[in-house]
């Protein structure tokens, strides 16, 4: 019985979640949810959708005609060609989209590559899969990057491909043009897929800084599927919408997947999402902006409690992935300890894969009051107990 | 309020468009259809301005009522903000004395509702219309496909005598709108009956090429972007393109 599940773990966010539901008090900085409310001009464009009475029928399986051509046009101008018809699906946030293109690529017993920490859910959909995941660690003294060569010692017959976030929840690094096309020269070598998801690309700090997509290049377009959800750039977490584009030949696969687990992604949402590609721009740069300022806020808070953490200054995303400064740190009792006696929620670092022990996440999606107070009280509770 | 605000909106934007266009007289091309809209823009305003024309096309979803006024003044929308519409409103004036005017303009028409078009075309005058395709979509605001067809088939009735009609011929809806005028109609389509037909299409990493038949002459052409869509959009180009220098040539004679 419940052969298939019989493995998979509710996710650690999730259950430090739960866990910090029982505190009427707690300050979390745990949940990767923006602060903000939907834009209104998002919340317009589904009211009228409403009116018009176009929302209660499914869509075609691949999403809405019109959502998928706006798609088409926006990826456009950020040097990226896919046909609108054959070459996108609309899904139910990016979760889906994963889980579809997993099953669809991949057989029971093929391994995937995952660069860690990073973020928790993935190895869950890779074991639903039957498949293992193989984690390759990020090289923290070098601001988080991938190390080519242990990539390729990673790779073995059953290797089916490479899936890495960027940029990387929880350390919210970019990661470099270089080093990615160092990743597809070894899908090349080794006819690997490369599964690329992108939910944090529209949160980049510091000048001049510009985000470079495997998707750009025309000649990865069969080897790369690439996956983009609205939740995290246009605050519609609860809105579950996304899209995931590639070859014909990819998305045709992809799309039966999708079909069997949802149908078609919610319609409603289609039209929310419509609303944030037409009108949303101002709003990205507005959270941005902020995103930016509570960066500098949570860093100079960190910087305070020197004797505690250390931490590569995020360069994109709304975490922060600090190292634990005590020996042997359980990164899981250090969480709990926190919430238990102050009740600040925050995201123990093993969640993220084996190299992230020793570390917590951090989210500065979260108000500038609800980071001010957290860090209040671990000041004051790390003073006690020094 | 915020209707009688967005009444009075459009019709100031529109009759400041009317005077305009009625004094700078630029050529207007007109694309409408159920898809295929944005590729067809970008595609008329790559080959017009690489022969060296000025153009303006309507940037985003600036097709309707108020979009449209809005993109032939290159004004931006003020949303839903009345703070944000001012001035926007007090820049109309500007646009009518501005130097910076195209001569030509490529216009993208929504239509969700019936007279929609019909309300369109009381602003601009359309000297070329292309119809891309007619589907489903955007149906629910008619009664059934007739009347959808219907708004098309004013567009085309509008359109004047020495005009152009650039029709998908792969359409039957489409294809019958021709029998509604006697202007210069020409056809697009896969099949070898259209004016510009394509006759073998073969994808590469870097996008597709395409063959074009157009009367005895054949050609194959590079096109840098995935799917149908985009060889229609280029035949469309080409279409477009074939008429303003015949135009020219005629003028000049």
């Amino acid at each position: 019985m419940f052969n298939r599940t019989k493995n998979l773990q509710l996710s650690t966010i999730k259950q430090i979640e739960l866990r910090a539901s029982r505190y009427p008090d707690c300050v979390s900085l745990a949940q990767g949810v923006p602060s903000f409310d939907t834009p209104n001009c998002i919340k317009r464009r589904v009211e009228k959708a409403l009116k018009r009475g176009v929302v209660a029928k499914y869509s075609l399986s691949p999403g809405l005609p019109e959502l998928r051509e706006l798609i088409e046009v926006e990826l456009a101008k950020e040097n990226m060609f896919y046909d609108w018809q054959n070459e996108i699906i609309i899904t139910a946030g990016t979760i889906e989209g994963i889980t579809a293109t997993i099953l669809a690529i991949t057989e029971p017993g093929d391994e995937i590559i995952i660069p860690e920490p990073t973020y928790t859910s993935y190895r869950e959909v890779i074991a639903l899969a039957g498949c293992k995941s193989i984690f390759v660690p990020l090289n923290e003294e070098k601001g988080w990057s991938f190390e080519l060569g242990s990539y390729e010692k990673a790779i073995t017959p059953k290797t089916k491909a490479i899936f890495y976030c960027n940029p990387n929840n929880p350390t919210g690094t970019l990661y470099a043009k270089k080093q990615l096309l160092g990743l597809a020269r070894l899908a090349e070598k080794y006819n690997l897929f490369l599964i690329s998801d992108e939910v944090y690309k529209d949160f980049i700090y510091g000048p001049g800084r510009g985000f470079f997509s495997l998707a750009e290049i025309p000649e990865l377009r069969k080897r790369l599927i690439r996956i983009y959800g609205f939740s995290k750039a246009y605050a519609m977490t609860g809105w579950r919408i996304g899209y995931l584009h590639s070859d014909e030949s990819i998305v045709g696969e992809i799309l039966k997947v999708h079909d069997c687990l949802v149908t078609c992604a919610p319609v409603i949402s289609q039209y929310a999402a419509m609303g944030a590609l037409e009108m949303g721009e101002s709003d990205i740069k507005k959270f941005n902006l902020i995103y930016e300022q509570r960066r500098e806020l949570i860093c100079s808070r960190l910087d305070r409690l020197k004797h505690i953490f250390s931490y590569v200054k995020p360069e994109s995303s709304y975490y922060v992935f600090p190292k634990i400064k005590i020996n042997n740190p359980d990164s899981w009792k250090f969480a709990l300890d926190l919430l238990d006696n102050i009740q600040v929620a925050i995201v123990p670092g093993i969640a993220f894969g084996p190299n992230g022990e020793g570390h917590v996440r951090m989210s500065f999606g979260r108000n500038e009051k609800d980071i001010t107070e957290a860090f209040n009280r671990m000041e004051g509770y790390f003073k006690k107990i020094k | 309020m915020k209707l009688l605000f967005k009444t009075i909106l459009k019709h100031y934007l529109k009759y400041i468009t009317k005077f305009v266009l009625f004094i700078r007289r630029p050529t207007i091309i007109v694309v409408a259809g159920s898809t295929n809209k944005p590729f067809v823009r970008d595609e008329i305003k790559r080959v017009l301005e690489a022969a060296g024309k000025s153009v303006r096309a309507n940037p985003k979803n600036f097709n309707t009522e108020i979009g449209l006024p809005l993109a032939v003044l290159n004004l931006p929308s003020g949303y839903n903000s009345y703070k944000n519409w001012l001035p926007i409103i007090f820049k109309t004036w500007a646009k009518i004395l501005s130097k910076n005017f195209p001569e030509f303009f490529i216009l993208m028409l929504g239509t969700s509702d019936p007279g929609d078009i019909k309300y369109l075309l009381k602003i601009v005058k359309p000297k070329i219309a292309v119809i891309t395709d007619i589907t489903q979509r955007y149906l629910e605001g008619f009664s059934d496909l007739d009347e959808l067809v219907g708004e098309y088939e004013y567009l085309v009735k509008k359109l004047p005598s020495q005009g152009l009609l650039v029709l998908n011929n792969e359409n039957n809806r489409i294809k019958n709108l021709s029998k509604l005028t006697k202007i210069k109609t020409v056809t697009f389509g896969v099949n070898n009956k259209s004016d510009f037909s394509v006759a073998q299409i073969t994808k590469t990493s870097q996008g597709q090429l395409a063959t074009i038949e157009h009367g005895d002459k054949k050609k194959e052409y590079e096109i840098n972007r995935f799917g149908l869509h985009h060889i229609y959009a280029f035949m469309i180009g080409l279409i477009i393109k074939q008429y303003v220098s015949q135009e020219e040539f005629q003028d000049s004679k």
